[in-house]
């Protein structure tokens, strides 16, 4: 039975994205090489973008001075704002759920082999498809979004949650019960904590499915954000706008995976120091 | 034991989705739900019927081409690339930056410039698919590249196996665990941008019928596309999942499951 549960979970450990690139670039040379690669590729598009003088391309130099005068005025807080503040009610939603529930129907075997049927078969469900459900049933006012991207985020948490539940290491549940923890105490001291690696796993694939889904669905039902505002830039030939919006949603995703990383590098601190002791 | 449990019918999983449906079907029939949530067996019908007269089958035709061609252009690209940047330090250094800065873009923030190079058709929507599956499988490639043993290498290089042999003989063996591990997270996320950009902006595929059949309000068709998208997701997770043993085949993973 242990055997098979290993596979079980190096199977859904594949449905983890990777946080960060190995890092290794050590040297004042290395640092030099990848400086210099950004910047002889910025300078070849200006130059490319000059000489084409096509309206598909402007050059780098256009798309800054608009990104400038786009965001760093009231646009911001029109379109960007609503998107992250529609993103982050979601997916605060799916996350306090789907731990929730998660642990509960990790901890039980019966209630875990009860549901996997339909969890596995809703996780396959790409999220997106649902968004014309939520634009028919609500409309595609805020609360649309929000739900649609409490949903979408709500299964890799929830699965994520009950894997990292059901596979705590049988000597813990043991020790707990000799110790005498109730259950509900050996849910929260000693379920939890073990858990929480997989937990911080299944919020980062949350937190993708999240930007992913709020950028869509602007795309198809809104009257702002920014995935309304960028396709809307594309479909009214605003095309230095539409670059400079790609480029806000880039360094958006660069700060909440900077920041998430960075959070979960000190709340499981213990669990690296453990693994790299163990190795 | 672990076999014969593996071989066993999950029967009340089953039987508890069995109940769901049916649940859903006598609240929708006796008008608890709103209007617009049909009750599953038409939903069910009108996927017989979509897949039977061609409707929705020949949707699923052109949604399964774009996503394994984009697919398989992001694997080759990443693969390739994965390896030389892991095997030499100078082009690691030299993509670092850039793959730092590409890799957090949204890959559907990509759609409305894909949109304006290519236009609305399955180009479009292969572009947009190759680059967000691309990125999963460069990392997970980089770390396989990155955890070989050196003491392999070293071997290989004392039997005289240098440059492209070793890259071929050990490097791309070695790292083909951490590449079919990024190859299922892209295969998953390439299904999930294929529907999108056939939402969002395509000519065909389900993702299309989907939005159509909701502004012809449609809708025991459009759920039944949306159903389907789920099943389409749930068998080629099944596929991959034996590919991957298949392939790397000596992992502990691969091993216990009855083949």
């Amino acid at each position: 039975m242990s055997i098979s549960t290993r596979a079980i979970a190096s199977q859904r450990q594949a449905d983890l994205p990777a946080a960060s690139i190995p890092q290794s670039t050590r040297t004042a040379k290395g640092t030099a090489l990848s400086i210099s690669t950004v910047v002889i590729a910025l300078l070849a598009w200006e130059l490319i973008a000059r000489h084409m003088h096509s309206v598909y391309v402007p050059s780098v130099t256009q798309i800054a001075i608009t990104f400038w005068h786009e965001w760093f005025s009231p646009t911001f807080k029109e379109q960007a704002i609503p998107s992250l503040y529609r993103m982050f009610f979601g997916y605060i939603i799916a996350a306090v759920c789907g731990i929730a529930l998660g642990v509960i129907i990790g901890s039980y075997r019966f209630m875990f082999r009860l549901l996997d049927p339909v969890l596995q078969y809703l996780r396959a469900t790409p999220p997106t498809a649902i968004i014309p459900v939520g634009i028919l049933l609500i409309g595609i006012g805020d609360w649309m979004k929000i739900l649609v991207i409490a949903f979408g985020a709500f299964w890799p948490i929830l699965i994520n949650s009950a894997d990292g539940a059901r596979l705590v290491p049988r000597e813990r549940l043991d020790t707990a019960k000799i110790f005498g923890l109730t259950s509900f105490e050996t849910l929260i001291r000693v379920i939890v904590p073990s858990a929480l690696p997989q937990i911080a796993a299944g919020l980062r694939t949350g937190l993708a499915i999240a930007f992913i889904l709020i950028v869509v669905s602007e795309m198809i039902g809104s009257t702002n954000g920014l995935g309304y505002y960028i396709l809307q830039a594309q479909r009214t030939f605003a095309i230095p706008e539409m670059y400079g919006g790609v480029v806000l949603l880039a360094i958006l995703g660069f700060l909440l995976n900077t920041v998430f990383v960075f959070g979960e590098s000190k709340v499981l601190a213990w669990h690296y120091g453990q693994t790299a002791r163990t190795r | 034991m672990a076999r014969q449990k593996l071989l066993q019918v999950n029967v009340p999983g089953i039987a508890f989705a069995i109940g769901c449906i049916i649940v859903f079907e006598i609240t929708a029939r006796l008008g608890w739900l709103t209007s617009y949530v049909p009750p599953p067996s038409i939903i069910f019908t009108a996927l017989g019927q979509g897949i039977a007269n061609g409707e929705i089958s020949s949707q699923i035709g052109a949604t399964l081409h774009s996503y394994f061609i984009g697919l398989a252009l992001a694997t080759a690209l990443a693969v390739t690339l994965g390896i030389l940047m892991g095997t030499y330090q100078p082009v690691f250094d030299a993509f670092k930056m850039i793959v730092e800065f590409m890799r957090p873009v949204p890959s559907v923030a990509m759609i409305p410039l894909a949109i304006l190079f290519l236009g609305l058709g399955p180009q479009m929507r292969i572009s947009v698919i190759t680059y967000a599956a691309f990125w999963p499988l460069l990392i997970s490639t980089l770390y396989g590249v990155r955890g070989i043993d050196p003491l392999a290498l070293d071997v290989a290089r004392n039997f005289g196996i240098t440059g492209v042999h070793a890259l071929w003989r050990v490097t791309l063996p070695s790292a083909l665990t951490g590449i079919m591990t990024g190859f299922r997270v892209s295969a998953t996320i390439a299904l999930v941008v294929t529907i999108t950009t056939e939402l969002v902006a395509g000519n065909s595929g389900i993702g299309f019928y989907i939005s159509q059949m909701e502004q012809a309000n449609r809708l025991p068709p459009m759920y039944a596309a949306i159903i389907l998208t789920g099943i389409l997701g749930f068998l080629l997770n099944a596929l991959f999942f034996q590919l991957d043993r298949r392939i790397v085949f000596w992992t502990p993973a691969a091993q216990d499951k009855p083949a």
